[in-house]
């Protein structure tokens, strides 16, 4: 999978590129206006980030621009500014979603992870993963061809680690995706423990091997 | 309140009215020495009931003439107080108009008049000034709102997205993690001040104008839901009272702004296994938590005002409560009464 980061700050542009290297994506990086307008016309990528605020130019511009490829790449916007008005603006415009700056990178990996699913598997979306099967359509959830029921929650976070396979999550990445914003106004976030528990012990007893590993006391890391 | 020319016409009234009343004895004295005069050099002597008849004549024929007078001064007054408030008063009273019908949110210009009158165009110049510099103050405190939460959340990605990927390293031993995730904390704290302090701009800045019909009775058992994990984190029980069709008109994010902030307060400062109790009636909301001591009511809605090493939050979320209730002209209020912790707002509907 080829994905295009368009952002000006650099750190952060090598950040996102670290982060999501792997067997699986290939990241090239494009820091001006005209550098990601050029990549756009030449290369084909099955997803791009793209940052509205550029030197020398709109991103929004550039938006249009991919739109009027009528090529299949998702668009993630993501954003310093965090204004609903960009937001539904972006989204009108045809960008597949938005996420606001400052982010954790796992919550960067899950979307990218969603929207390349969403775009590339339109009839058929099941995951395999040896004797884990996730149908990412009826959100069923399958261990050797047993269903396994689990809630709203459980299946949002066992999807949150499967797009973010061998990395470690902290806790507060993870209490962002479980409660977005009411997550940053409280410092403990003791419930996701619960929630890993059950996710983890549901697994289990349906026969998956253990995937699911604690590190350093408060960090979780899915490894395959 | 009276009118600016009302006021100098009473004067003018009074005046005039003053001016003929003097009149009155000093025609009558005037005109019984013509009378005497005539007569003497006619030589007629009148009888004494004659002559005190011809004084009370004289006294009630002068007095009415007076008052005949007085009268059509006072209407001729008028009238040319109204002609002269029309004409001349009129670039004034548009200029006034104009300045009413400004709102600095709207981005609507003013264009005053042109007039002949000096003191009403140095008036309209002054305003003008005063106009533009409001205006460009405006739209430079918008524009700051805009880059400091693009300067800031920008840094502030960077810190986050490289903590990220230090906790991907290897060898990372329990101690170096511990410190990691601490960082994280403290970014996020940064990260969600910056926040609050972007909104309260926002809203100063009159932002976020646009209003809908908010069901708040729809909307509590929502945010309860929202807020389940935090509750249950800590064992709270949620005691609440909530009439159906409960509408507030207002901007549906602040409107959720300001319940997540109560109900965050009432859930991060209560004790473990306590009830928190929430009413909402067609025009109150209350929201009670239990606590030891009474909190500083002249400090609570200020920015920063409550914040001490103990206390978590950014410092920021009754400021915003506050704020957010001043745009819609709400009440909120806040009373301690033996361990109970109220918050009530008083809807303007």
């Amino acid at each position: 999978m080829k994905i295009l980061i368009i952002e000006d700050e650099v750190a952060l542009a090598h950040s996102i590129r670290d982060y999501l290297s792997d067997e699986n994506y290939r990241c090239e990086l494009a820091i001006t206006y005209k550098e990601a307008i050029d990549k756009i016309g030449i290369y084909e990528y099955d997803c791009i980030l793209l940052d509205l605020m550029l030197p020398g130019g709109d991103g929004l511009k550039i938006l249009e621009e991919i739109k009027r490829g009528h090529k299949n790449e998702g668009v993630i916007i993501i954003s310093a500014k965090n204004s609903i008005e960009e937001k539904v603006n972006g989204l009108q415009l045809g960008a597949d979603d938005y996420l606001a700056k400052p982010f954790h990178l796992p919550e960067l990996a899950a979307r990218i992870y969603s929207v390349i699913r969403r775009k590339n598997f339109s009839n058929t979306n099941t995951l395999e993963l040896n004797e884990l099967s996730i149908d990412l359509r009826s959100k069923k959830v399958m261990v050797h061809e047993q269903e396994v029921i689990l809630t709203k929650k459980e299946l949002d976070l066992l999807l949150y680690f499967v797009s973010n396979k061998n990395r470690v999550i902290s806790k507060s990445a993870l209490a962002e995706h479980l409660s977005g914003d009411i997550a940053d106004m409280f410092d403990s976030h003791d419930y996701i423990y619960a929630h890993i528990k059950n996710l983890k012990r549901k697994l289990q007893d349906a026969g998956c091997s253990n995937y699911l590993k604690t590190l350093y006391g408060s960090g979780y890391k899915w490894e395959i | 309140m009276t009118k600016l020319l009302n006021q100098s016409l009473k004067q003018f009234a009074a005046y005039a009215g003053l001016v003929l009343v003097c009149s009155i004895p000093v025609y009558y004295l005037i005109i019984s020495r013509l009378w005497q005069y005539e007569l003497d050099e006619h030589k007629i002597v009148l009888t004494n009931e004659a002559g005190r008849e011809d004084k009370y004549l004289i006294i009630i024929v002068v007095t009415i003439l007076t008052v005949i007078f007085f009268a059509l001064l006072l209407t001729g007054f008028i009238l040319l107080n109204r002609r002269i408030s029309k004409h001349l008063w009129r670039t004034f009273y548009n200029s006034l108009e104009k300045i009413r019908k400004f709102e600095i949110t709207q981005h609507t210009k003013v264009i005053f008049d042109k007039t002949n009158i000096e003191e009403f165009s140095a008036l309209n110049q002054s305003l003008d000034k005063l106009i533009a510099g409001s205006v460009a103050a405006y739209s430079q405190q918008k524009e700051f709102t805009d880059n400091a939460s693009h300067e800031l959340q920008t840094p502030l990605a960077v810190i986050q997205s490289k903590l990220d990927l230090l906790i991907q390293t290897n060898p990372l031993t329990n101690e170096q993690y511990k410190i990691i995730e601490d960082v994280m904390k403290a970014s996020a704290r940064v990260t969600r001040i910056n926040k609050n302090l972007l909104l309260l701009a926002k809203i100063e800045n009159s932002q976020f104008m646009q209003k809908e019909k908010i069901n708040l009775s729809a909307l509590l058992p929502q945010t309860l839901a929202a807020f389940s994990n935090f509750s249950e984190d800590k064992s709270l029980e949620f005691a609440t009272t909530i009439e159906p069709v409960v509408f507030v008109e207002g901007n549906q994010l602040l409107v959720e702004i300001l319940i997540n902030n109560l109900m965050t307060n009432a859930i991060r400062y209560s004790a473990a296994n306590e009830t928190i109790r929430l009413q909402l009636y067609p025009n109150k909301l209350i929201l009670t938590n239990p606590g030891k001591s009474a909190l500083h009511q002249e400090k609570l809605f200020k920015r920063f005002g409550t914040t001490s090493p103990e206390t978590p939050g950014t410092g920021l979320g009754l400021a915003l409560v506050k704020q957010i209730c001043d745009r819609y002209e709400w009440t909120v209020t806040y009373t301690f009464d033996r361990g109970w912790h109220t918050f009530s707002i008083l809807f303007n509907t």
